[in-house]
């Protein structure tokens, strides 16, 4: 019966495997072993691996540092049934038989299937171009002097090459991990991800216009933004590296969150702090964009008395 | 020859006026001179004396005005020992070095006035003028500025400023810091006013001597010392307000065109009001012209806290070359850019609330109200209320109108802000 023996890497995962047709083979050091492994704490005779009716038992030749058992399958004594895992000197092993089963191949995800689809000029152009204009638009119509090409266009280059770079740096993070680069992906899934933003925010502030709870708007504005980044990085991270799902949604749900207490812990600093000015909704938006009706003078100075018993609340004890 | 003499004229007429200057000049400075040497014993220096270092914080001046003891100064001279007791004391000290304890008996905090008391006689008091003197008339301030030693201010006296809701007597002459407190005399020494405040280049104002008798008056039919003065300060701010809302409210409230707007004219005495456009600016956008009325003299409470105020703003605005959202954006900034007319610390008052709705107008325009309200921490029913109210309804125009209210309580405000709405208006 031929036996599988692995060495295992980072994160338990094989790095080579020795198959070797014997009821009995050796591992150590020295070049006389049936399995020779190059790790100096492992002495040169270290062990020996005898073939059982179950498994195969272990037996210590008097080696230096002797053997760690990391994982023990089956119920027999001194018997290590296939996937059992040990450790000599600093080389982790696993051994397993012929039949043991494998997990089912994974399935591609699906941007790496359609990378090909992002990276094709009718998918990228287009999302460059729109978000060309939505900032051309957001700057156009937030100038107030003069129109000035020579201020709006390096704004605009400006935005363009951190999102260049951006795919960049994800690009060189899949050549490094994956050896493979998909900078035109990354691109697009970057300009997909700024639209979504810019247009969010353009409703979220039309929302708060019309139906102005200040504290809302501005908890729905986080939300959108934790929400985008999250798949943003998720996705990115799916191209860029080998990381299952899990993995992923672990690592991208755990940037955002490391983000979002940055950014809660900023705001609890001045959280309370007192200020002499007061904070009111100042949003005004065209009146094409304004859904409501308005409430009479007298409607409006009876729903504001509250507010005299809540200054009156902020009064210090 | 004719002509020779017609040229020397005005060097003659000149020389004539520079005589008959020195002549007044020589007869103010002997008025001056006896003044000083009269009255120099009544001059108090005033000085709140912080506990723990032994050493002055703050100096005004004070003068004696009865035979009991009773020491007039002004409410900002000795405030921080009326709002800190147990880490200031107030003291006297004399042209002749003596020096006494004095303690806080009353406040008028709206004049800016206060009485303080010695334990014996300071000084012989100085007399009180029975009436309102002539304008024109030479009066002279006293008091100790920057500390420099006691100092006579001759000037002018120039009546009671009549475009102010607080009366303040306009006098011409330089007050200094310090000067604070003291009185100013007329040539036969009776006390006119007590001198206030400075707005530079010899315009300064006096307290007139009307007010102070008046709380001389209430502190002797009380017949002592008032207890709470926090209390004392809350009811005068109370029914100051009260007073000069109740007479604001009753006034008509007269209207001028601002763009298409109907804004309010100024309400005289309580504010004063200036105008601007940029309509001579040619690399503007859009048309902006405003109009801008606030009162002038506050109350003051402490060093961070003043009240009192009152301010209302409007502004006319044409997006001219801008398009709409160009000129919401803008018309935005303008929006959010509004803040309370009075200064307070967090001492002082509560942090702002506020709340906004869209409010259909009497004209059936639609609009965009903000109110923020913050409230006194040490005087109850007292608020400082913000108002905005700005057109929504006209992608390319918009009127917006705002007042601010400093210690104000919760019916005048409300009542304030009704007429407002009801005045200020966009056919």
């Amino acid at each position: 019966m031929a036996i599988i023996v692995e060495v295992l890497g980072w994160g338990g995962k094989s790095r080579r495997h020795y198959r070797v047709a014997s009821d009995s083979i050796s591992i150590g050091r020295g070049y006389d072993n049936d399995i020779v492994l190059a790790d100096s704490y492992v002495s040169a005779n270290h062990l020996q691996l005898v073939a059982t009716d179950k498994g195969w038992s272990i037996e210590d030749l008097n080696s230096r540092n002797g053997l760690q058992v990391i994982k023990k399958v089956g119920n027999i004594e001194q018997v290590f049934e296939s996937g059992s895992e040990i450790k000599i000197g600093r080389t982790r092993l696993r051994i397993v038989a012929e039949h043991q089963p494998v997990d089912d191949a994974r399935l591609l995800h699906r941007l790496e299937q359609e990378t090909g689809k992002l990276s094709q000029w009718w998918i990228w152009l287009p999302l460059f171009l729109g978000t060309l204009l939505v900032e051309f638009g957001s700057i156009y119509s937030n100038t107030i002097i003069e129109w000035d090409w020579g201020k709006a266009i390096p704004l605009m280059v400006g935005l363009q090459l951190m999102i260049v770079l951006l795919s960049l740096f994800w690009a060189m993070l899949g050549r490094i991990f994956r050896h493979e680069a998909h900078f035109l992906g990354h691109y697009s899934l970057i300009l997909i991800a700024s639209l979504i933003f810019t247009v969010s925010g353009v409703a979220l502030a039309v929302l708060d216009y019309n139906f102005s709870g200040l504290l809302l708007t501005r908890l729905l504005e986080y939300l959108v933004l934790i929400l985008v980044v999250f798949l943003l990085l998720s996705a990115n991270l799916a191209l860029a590296s080998n990381l299952s799902t899990r993995a992923r949604w672990l690592s991208a749900g755990g940037f955002v969150a490391t983000l979002g207490l940055i950014v809660l812990s900023v705001e609890l600093v001045s959280w309370g702090e007192f200020s002499p000015l007061p904070e009111y909704s100042s949003k005004l938006e065209p009146p094409a964009l304004l859904v409501r009706e308005g409430q009479s003078n007298e409607e409006f100075l009876q729903a504001i008395e509250h507010l005299f018993a809540a200054a009156d609340n902020n009064k210090k004890q | 020859m004719d002509r020779q003499r017609a040229s020397r004229s005005p060097v003659w007429l000149a020389l004539l006026f520079l005589v008959i200057w020195h002549n007044i000049a020589v007869a103010q400075n002997d008025t001056a001179r006896n003044l000083f040497a009269d009255y120099k014993s009544a001059i108090l220096q005033i000085r709140i004396i912080d506990l723990a270092s032994g050493s002055k914080r703050a100096i005004g001046s004070g003068f004696p005005i009865d035979q009991n003891g009773l020491i007039a100064t002004n409410y900002h001279v000795i405030q921080l020992a009326a709002s800190e007791p147990d880490q200031y004391r107030i003291e006297y000290f004399t042209e002749d070095n003596q020096t006494g304890l004095l303690s806080l008996v009353d406040v008028d905090v709206v004049n800016d006035l206060a009485l303080v008391k010695s334990e014996g006689v300071v000084a012989e008091p100085l007399a009180m003028a029975a009436g309102e003197p002539q304008i024109g008339l030479p009066v002279y301030a006293l008091g100790n500025p920057l500390d420099l030693g006691l100092t006579v201010v001759p000037g002018t006296y120039n009546g009671i400023d009549k475009s102010s809701y607080y009366q303040r007597v306009h006098f011409t002459g330089s007050l200094n810091p310090g000067m604070s407190g003291g009185p100013t005399l007329d040539p036969q020494g009776r006390i006119v006013g007590i001198n206030v405040s400075t707005a530079g280049n010899q315009i300064s104002f006096l307290v007139p001597v009307g007010q102070l008798r008046k709380l001389v008056a209430e502190y002797q039919a009380r017949g002592g010392a008032v207890e709470d003065i926090s209390q004392r300060i809350a009811d005068q701010l109370m029914a100051d307000q009260q007073q000069k809302f109740g007479q604001m409210l009753a006034l008509p409230w007269l209207t001028m065109p601002l763009g298409d707007a109907d804004v309010l004219q100024e309400l005289s005495p309580y504010v004063k009001c200036w105008g601007g456009s940029n309509s001579s600016d040619n690399k503007a956008q859009h048309l902006r012209a405003d109009r801008s009325c606030s009162s002038e003299d506050n109350v003051y409470l402490n060093s961070g806290f003043n009240t009192g105020a009152i301010e209302y703003q409007f502004f006319w605005l044409e997006a001219d070359k801008l398009n709409s959202l160009q000129f919401y954006n803008f018309y935005q900034s303008l929006y959010a850019d509004f803040m309370p007319g009075n200064r307070g610390g967090e001492e002082d008052v509560t942090q702002f609330e506020c709340d906004n709705n869209f409010v259909a107008s009497g004209t059936g325009r639609r609009t965009k109200v903000v109110v923020c309200l913050r409230a006194y921490n040490d005087y109850p029913d007292l608020y400082d209320m913000l108002f905005l109210q700005g057109t929504v309804d006209h992608s390319d125009q918009a009127f917006l109108s705002h007042f601010t209210l400093a210690g104000v309580n919760k019916p005048n405000s409300l009542a304030f802000a009704r007429k407002f709405m009801e005045v200020s208006q966009w056919p």
